[in-house]
């Protein structure tokens, strides 16, 4: 304990500092929520195909992303991310620790919404897609018209508490040697050594976002039973 | 051979003795966390209100920090308190990332075994007080036996998120399985047959721990 390191709490330059490292954070969290939904969304419909040569792919990419450490994943990407592209896109292409970690957060991120996806248009009763191919709709025209709408709102709980997982995800990105919430602290006490302080101060910070998040997402589950059961379904992933 | 990288190094036997430590790490932090889990999960449904608060402030606080925070708070923050788990620093390193794992594990099996007391029957608790039972003796007897099938299943998930988080007892200097990979990516720069070979090895811990769940689950369900 550094009692006379507290004056750094306060300092409104020190404040800024650690305000960049929160707004890395919630870039790290929104570069990763976006790129996510997309692939994640590819998933939960590829494994979800009629097509045994779509569904049987997916089901082993998502399977196996949502059995590995996410820090693996990150680790990997974020160190290795330009080697590993090299052999495809010339011995110029490099990928920085940024966007390594990003990918790497990413994919793990997306197997889980696969998984919230396809939980949340399953539990739709079957006599919707009945009545849209019945009506004539095509494919994306009854995914874009009556199952997404209507699962999307069953999701939305599940996605929020997986937001939470995610922005306490981002430390591991910070771990790789990217600028974020957790490495600013990490600077601050291996200047002034005060890690009791400082990581108490960004786990104050950490816990308000993700504990309004939470509550958030357990009010608008609230009282809804198809809600839970779509959560319940990545229950193990959001332990993280 | 891929995977062929997991023997090559006999004299270090790195992979086997990552593994060994990650299996280590996961059972023992397992227990501590069911321990403290329950302790917690008991405050949550305690009759006065100040011990209610107790075990909400510790679960919502855990849960909603990240586990990497915590770990290195305890790395860096127990001996500047006073508090050495060890006088070796590799066991040191290791005991600070058990209870690292094993106090974050306890915030959600606390809520798990919360929701397996609430669930049962309150006509039970009624009864049992009735007949003169003492709070604890209702709880050791009636609640926690009758609460124990119910939270089989979401343990058994919680334990398989924890084998994968053991992953970052790594960053604190412990030479788990991620340790291992990271070791013989540097010496060997065959990044994706040292990493690759850190997939394969998690993939066989965590795919049979999320099948025999996943079978739990179905069997539980279909005998209630």
């Amino acid at each position: 304990m550094r009692p006379d390191t507290w004056h750094l709490f306060v300092d409104p330059d020190i404040l800024k500092f650690f305000a960049g490292g929160l707004g890395q954070t919630l870039l790290i969290s929104a570069a990763a929520i976006v790129i996510s939904c997309v692939l994640g969304l590819a998933l939960a419909l590829a494994r979800m195909s009629r097509a045994a040569l779509l569904r049987w792919p997916a089901t082993f990419v998502v399977e196996v992303i949502r059995a590995l450490p996410v820090y693996l994943l990150i680790v990997y990407f974020g160190i290795k991310g330009s080697s590993l592209g090299q052999p495809f896109f010339g011995p110029e292409f490099d990928v920085s620790r940024f966007w390594g970690g990003v990918i790497g957060l990413s994919l793990y991120t997306s197997a889980v919404l696969a998984e919230i996806i396809r939980a949340g248009i399953l539990s739709l009763p079957r006599g919707q897609t009945e009545a849209a191919r019945a009506l004539g709709l095509n494919y994306p025209r009854m995914m874009r018209w009556i199952i997404l709408p209507q699962a999307l709102r069953l999701m939305v709980p599940a996605m929020m508490s997986q937001l939470t997982t995610i922005i306490k995800d981002t430390s591991l990105v910070g771990q790789i040697g990217v600028f974020e919430l957790y490495r600013s602290a990490r600077i601050i006490y291996t200047q002034n050594f005060n890690p009791i302080e400082a990581l108490l101060f960004v786990a104050v910070i950490y816990f308000v976002i993700c504990f309004v998040l939470s509550q958030l997402s357990r009010r608008l589950e609230l009282g809804n039973q198809t809600a839970r059961r779509v959560r319940e379904a990545v229950l193990r992933d959001q332990v993280a | 051979m891929p995977g062929g990288i997991i023997f090559e190094f006999p004299d270090q036997y790195l992979f086997p003795s990552g593994l060994w430590l990650t299996v280590q790490l996961s059972v023992v932090s397992l227990l501590g966390s069911l321990v403290v889990g329950t302790v917690i999960a008991l405050f949550r449904v305690a009759p006065l209100a100040p011990f209610r608060w107790v075990g909400t402030a510790y679960v919502e606080f855990f849960r909603n920090t990240p586990l990497l925070v915590q770990l290195f708070f305890l790395f860096f923050g127990a001996p500047l308190i006073g508090i050495r788990f060890s006088t070796d620093p590799f066991e040191f390193n290791f005991r600070a990332a058990l209870l690292g794992l094993a106090l974050y594990h306890a915030a959600y099996v606390a809520e798990v075994i919360r929701g397996g007391l609430l669930g049962v029957d309150h006509g039970q608790i009624e009864a049992a007080r009735s007949l003169g039972l003492s709070y604890t003796q209702m709880l050791r007897y009636i609640q926690l036996p009758q609460s124990f099938r119910s939270v089989i299943p979401p343990l058994g998930n919680i334990f398989t998120a924890l084998v994968k988080n053991t992953s970052l007892a790594t960053t604190i200097g412990v030479a788990e399985l991620l340790n291992a990979g990271e070791v013989v990516e540097s010496r060997t720069f065959r990044a994706i047959e040292a990493y690759g070979a850190v997939a394969l090895l998690y993939l066989a811990l965590v795919l049979p721990l999320a099948a025999g769940v996943n079978w739990l689950e179905r069997k539980l369900q279909v005998a209630r």
